[in-house]
């Protein structure tokens, strides 16, 4: 009762918030101080938002950008997990993988983009591997840290009652290291949706991150914030699907606050 | 001792690897280090180096200063935080390029939007990791410190600012990778000079040396500014190290 007091509370100041950036807005854009290029008004986005809303083609980009974000995810959340737990828990992996993940860790992944367009072509592969691998580190970094910090008498525990290795990694390692491997998750999602936006920016015909620059090229700036606004809400949405799942999978241990990383 | 002959492995692997057909957009390692000493001397590389670095360091300065600042004063403070926090948290997940036509529109398209955004996304993990440093001071310091006579001011300077540093110096570094990652994507989306705009014009033009020496450049961009923030933090979080 208390908590859900506490939500409507801050869903209130929420809303408050979001209801002022509104209104300043509003105001700039009907004072004429700007041309409407530059600021245009609540009402003209929202018309091209629900252009864009009802028109399935338009979801259809919106597809080809969730696509791309989920499918690099997915796979950097199979190969990631698997390897910090390897790491984790083998001395060996960890003294091999260990260095290469940390010395390549700040290396800006982006700049591999023109050579991965050469490699796997201007469509949505090239893409989806630079996706996979931006967000492999986080992933592998936290789940990697989680996996070290499993409860010893667990495993022994496990070995005690003869699990085989496998069931081990699988049983114990793995569920125990689940909330770390979600706050990796958390890291990495808005990282996907960063670069999905990035790529389909600098080359591609297809995809939100291409609608708003053809927008803005085409000097529709409602329209170009109309689709910015759909980029945010789909960051969001994906954001909160995480912290959902999380939730489901997780269910022993409440998070107090969902924004520690 | 397992990472340098792994890099050398790999390194000799590629260079054998080229000396086979192979299609002309993989230059051998070899190949790779001529050109980069070749466009250090000839001066294709160093303007683009300091055209990038001029956007990524004020950018990151501001962003992260900004943040850092905000986030120490919203975790001691009730007033700033009921301000600051839910419009930060609400906004956290957004991708922060999408501001980029945004911030081009009202600024024009030069160095002050790169800045600007690349300043946006580095706000974010410096305030989120300062405000839970400072909310996660120790009370029983605060309460010595109050009890020996300090003042608010000493409290946040003395006891809330070095037992938020470890968290800090999270947020940093991952703002310095953003920064970093934001500076080549402004710069290939829109620009006439820096790594970015080398990297997509040497590709375009198939002048695939150049393209590797950029890439190879950003790389050692990124791995030195790491390097030099974990040398600071070493030297700042001097006390912390020790217990380890």
């Amino acid at each position: 009762m208390r908590a859900w007091r506490l939500d409507t509370a801050s869903a209130l100041r929420r809303i408050a918030l979001l209801a002022v950036g509104v209104v300043v807005w509003e105001a700039a854009a009907r004072s004429g101080l700007w041309s409407p290029l530059i600021v245009p008004s609540i009402s003209r986005i929202g018309h091209e938002l629900w252009w864009l809303v009802s028109r399935p083609e338009s979801a259809i980009e919106a597809w080809y950008s969730v696509q791309r974000a989920l499918g690099g995810f997915a796979l950097a959340a199979v190969v990631g997990v698997s390897l910090g737990v390897l790491m984790g828990r083998s001395a060996l992996a960890a003294s091999v993988l260990g260095p290469v993940f940390s010395s390549t860790y700040p290396i800006p992944k982006i700049a591999l983009f023109p050579i991965f367009i050469y490699l796997f072509g201007i469509g949505s592969l090239s893409k989806v591997v630079l996706i996979f691998l931006e967000c492999l580190y986080p992933i592998v970094v936290t789940t990697h840290a989680g996996s070290r910090a499993v409860n010893r008498v667990l495993l022994w525990s496990a070995a005690n009652m003869g699990v085989s290795r496998a069931a081990m990694l699988w049983k114990v390692v793995v569920p125990a290291t689940a909330p770390f491997i979600f706050a990796g998750f958390r890291i990495a999602m808005p990282i996907a949706m960063i670069v999905v936006v990035i790529t389909e920016m600098i080359s591609s015909a297809d995809g939100l991150g291409y609608l708003a620059m053809y927008a803005l090229a085409s000097f529709k700036t409602d329209r170009m914030l109309a689709v910015v606004v759909v980029i945010a809400l789909l960051g969001v949405v994906l954001d909160r699907l995480v912290v959902r799942l999380r939730d489901r999978l997780v269910f022993w241990e409440k998070l107090e606050s969902y924004y520690v990383e | 001792m397992i990472a340098p002959s792994l890099l050398i492995g790999v390194l000799a692997v590629w260079q054998f690897a080229t000396s086979f057909q192979h299609p002309e957009f993989i230059l051998s390692p070899a190949e790779i280090a001529r050109h980069f000493v070749e466009a250090l001397w000839s001066g294709e590389l160093l303007p683009h180096v300091g055209a990038s670095l001029a956007r990524a360091l004020p950018g990151f300065a501001l962003g992260s200063l900004i943040g850092v600042t905000f986030g120490l004063l919203a975790g001691v403070a009730r007033s700033v935080d009921q301000l600051l926090s839910p419009a930060v948290f609400l906004t956290y997940p957004v991708p922060k390029i999408v501001f980029l036509p945004i911030v081009m529109l009202w600024v024009g398209i030069g160095d002050a939007a790169k800045i600007l955004v690349i300043a946006l996304a580095s706000f974010y993990p410096c305030f989120i990791n300062a405000y839970y440093g400072a909310r996660g001071t120790s009370r029983i310091m605060v309460w010595s410190g109050l009890n020996m006579g300090a003042g608010r001011a000493q409290i946040f300077r003395k006891v809330v600012v070095p037992g938020a540093l470890p968290l800090v110096f999270a947020g940093l570094r991952v703002s310095l990778a953003l920064s970093f990652i934001l500076l080549f994507s402004t710069e290939m989306i829109n620009a006439r000079s820096g790594l970015g705009f080398l990297i997509r014009q040497s590709e375009s033009s198939l002048r695939f040396d150049l393209m590797y020496v950029a890439i190879v450049t950003v790389a050692i961009l990124g791995y030195t500014s790491d390097q030099c923030l974990l040398l600071i933090r070493r030297r700042a979080l001097a006390w912390q190290e020790a217990g380890r």
